[in-house]
């Protein structure tokens, strides 16, 4: 064997290797979900025998009266319209950096820029309190608002639109179509497929969002899943490891459903985690 | 009379920017502009009154405010330097296949995808004593649990990395194949050989991205939240763990709303600073483009 094809396969064991090291905790998750409490402690490699998965996911949809539903709806509700909203806002804006010279461009460009770098943690602790001023704390309200406003979005569709060139919009412009048919008739089709990757990305981040969620809600029917699987006890209190094993198993399989089936949508990008 | 047309472009440009400025002032530069009041506050229940900096001057010697930036220093000086090397090697390696190990790609890409809660609670899992598949072997070592304070930020590094550094591969790995072939051919030619290519022509071609990728990861380590917030149920940590934790439990748990708000503001000083680099970049890229 010569020294090419050794090291061919030395790194083939690395990436197998690497590749365990990747997937392990999807397995681990998912066989957790077919344990109960007792086979979860016995620390087994492979599917609880007898398998529990049917009563477990039982258990976690009849949970609390099936407050279960509520966080997939709550959460549906927030991922979508969130992030619907907010492309759809941004993609105005980014419009407007791409078709026109106006008063305080670079300054309001650089404002917004400047902003997208601000942590969520210094601004909630504000927003809490002009919630409860506006006796908003606690609503789906309270989630949904700060979620319209998507810097990145901005920014990447200023990029976006960019692309267009200048010849697409002037022929418009000669037909006689005004701003707003140019935008939604020329504009949008040309740009969809940015459109759809930062829906899908705002869709994930308004989906694993934890923070605002954890700092306005307090009503255990409006929590989003990712909240609400954190909060899965018995009535003593104490944890109860494999409900709380399922509930995160379906928290994160739209999520694996999405990026896998809607993979090309998903280039990887930089943008602040 | 340039600047009444200007003036007539800039009114349908705001029409446009309108519903996005509206949503943006509300929901970000007021409650900044309010956070930055709050923190001038004093504050006992209810009741707050004007104190000035003060806030402010009691952080500065708050040493649970300064030693809540330990873990994020581990991270910035531990993970994310070895992440990085991880993540260059792999997307050498990711090379040497055949489709650049599209499916390795896709495979280290997933964990990006899981919520920082969901890994906290899975690994915490992983790692507890009662559940831990790694129990048998520790015990056949003696080693006794794993799950200890002192091991947290260990296994912080093991979940950060899970999640980010496959990301992390798949960008350099883009930013590897963009790099012109001939570059590497050329260098054949001279007789160089393949480790060669990789480490004196290819890395320095990747040094934009990773600089760009540092200072993101510094951004996320100095704000880490989710991850130790799910380690706390089966660990008993401190409240200033983290920067971010202090703030959210001098807010929350002990209702320091004031104090909480001036944190929050320094947090965000720094953020700025650390990231004024890719700001700079990112605004010549997108604006000098046309115009």
């Amino acid at each position: 064997m010569n020294s090419r094809s050794k090291s061919y396969r030395l790194i083939s064991i690395i990436l197998v290797g690497l590749a365990a090291y990747f997937i392990f905790p999807f397995y681990w998750l998912t066989i957790g979900t077919t344990k109960s409490v007792s086979q979860l402690f016995q620390r087994s490699l492979l599917p609880g025998v007898p398998n529990h998965l049917v009563e477990n996911v039982t258990r976690v949809f009849s949970y609390q009266n099936g407050v279960f539903l509520n966080w997939m709806g709550n959460s549906l509700l927030y991922a979508t319209v969130g992030a619907f909203t907010g492309v759809l806002i941004a993609s105005l804006a980014g419009y407007a950096f791409r078709r026109y010279d106006f008063f305080g461009k670079r300054f309001l460009f650089m404002l917004i820029l400047a902003f997208a770098m601000v942590p969520a943690f210094a601004t909630v602790l504000p927003l809490f309190m002009l919630f409860r001023d506006l006796n908003i704390l606690d609503t789906r309200i309270a989630i949904l608002l700060p979620s319209f406003v998507n810097v990145f979005g901005v920014y990447m569709m200023v990029a976006y639109w960019n692309q267009i060139p200048d010849e697409v919009f002037d022929a418009a412009q000669i037909d006689g179509a005004n701003e707003l048919l140019i935008y939604w008739k020329i504009g949008l089709p040309n740009i969809l497929p940015g459109a759809i990757t930062l829906f899908l990305l705002a869709f994930v981040g308004a989906w694993n969002n934890f923070f605002l969620p954890l700092v306005v809600l307090n009503s255990r029917a409006r929590m989003p899943l990712i909240l609400g699987i954190t909060t899965i006890t018995d009535p003593q209190g104490f944890p109860v490891y494999n409900l709380t094993l399922t509930a995160s198993f379906f928290t994160i399989l739209p999520l694996l459903i999405i990026f896998i089936s809607l993979q090309r949508y998903f280039k990887p990008q930089m943008y602040v985690r | 009379m340039t600047w009444i047309k200007k003036l007539k472009t800039s009114l349908k440009a705001y029409l446009f920017l309108a519903p996005f400025l509206a949503v943006f002032s509300a929901m970000v530069i007021y409650p900044i502009g309010s956070g930055v009041q709050l923190s001038m506050y004093g504050q006992r229940g209810a009741r707050m009154w004007y104190i000035g900096w003060e806030n402010y001057q009691r952080i500065l010697s708050d040493s649970l405010f300064w030693n809540s930036f330990k873990v994020p220093l581990f991270l910035l000086l531990v993970q994310v330097p070895l992440m990085l090397i991880l993540a260059v090697i792999i997307s050498f390696m990711f090379e040497t296949r055949k489709n650049g190990g599209a499916l390795y790609r896709f495979i280290y890409y997933l964990p990006y995808t899981i919520p920082g809660i969901v890994s906290g609670l899975v690994w915490s899992y992983i790692f507890s004593d009662s559940m831990s598949p790694l129990r048998p072997i520790l015990d056949a070592i003696g080693y006794g649990s794993l799950l200890t304070r002192e091991n947290v930020p260990g296994i912080l590094l093991v979940m950060i990395l899970w999640q980010f550094t496959g990301y992390t591969a798949f960008i350099m790995y883009s930013s590897l194949i963009a790099i012109p072939r001939e570059y590497a051919e050329a260098a054949q030619l001279d007789g160089a050989a393949h480790w060669q290519i990789a480490l004196r022509i290819k890395l320095p071609l990747l040094k934009d991205p990773l600089i760009t990728l540092f200072i993101f990861n510094a951004i996320g380590a100095m704000q880490i939240f989710n991850e130790p917030w799910m380690l706390r149920d089966l660990v008993v940590l401190p409240t200033n763990y983290t920067p971010t934790m202090y703030i959210y439990n001098s807010a929350f748990a002990q209702g320091r709303f004031t104090y909480a708000a001036a944190m929050g503001i320094i947090l965000a000083v720094l953020t700025c600073l650390v990231s004024l680099y890719v700001l700079r970049t990112a605004s010549k890229l997108i604006l000098d483009r046309h115009s």
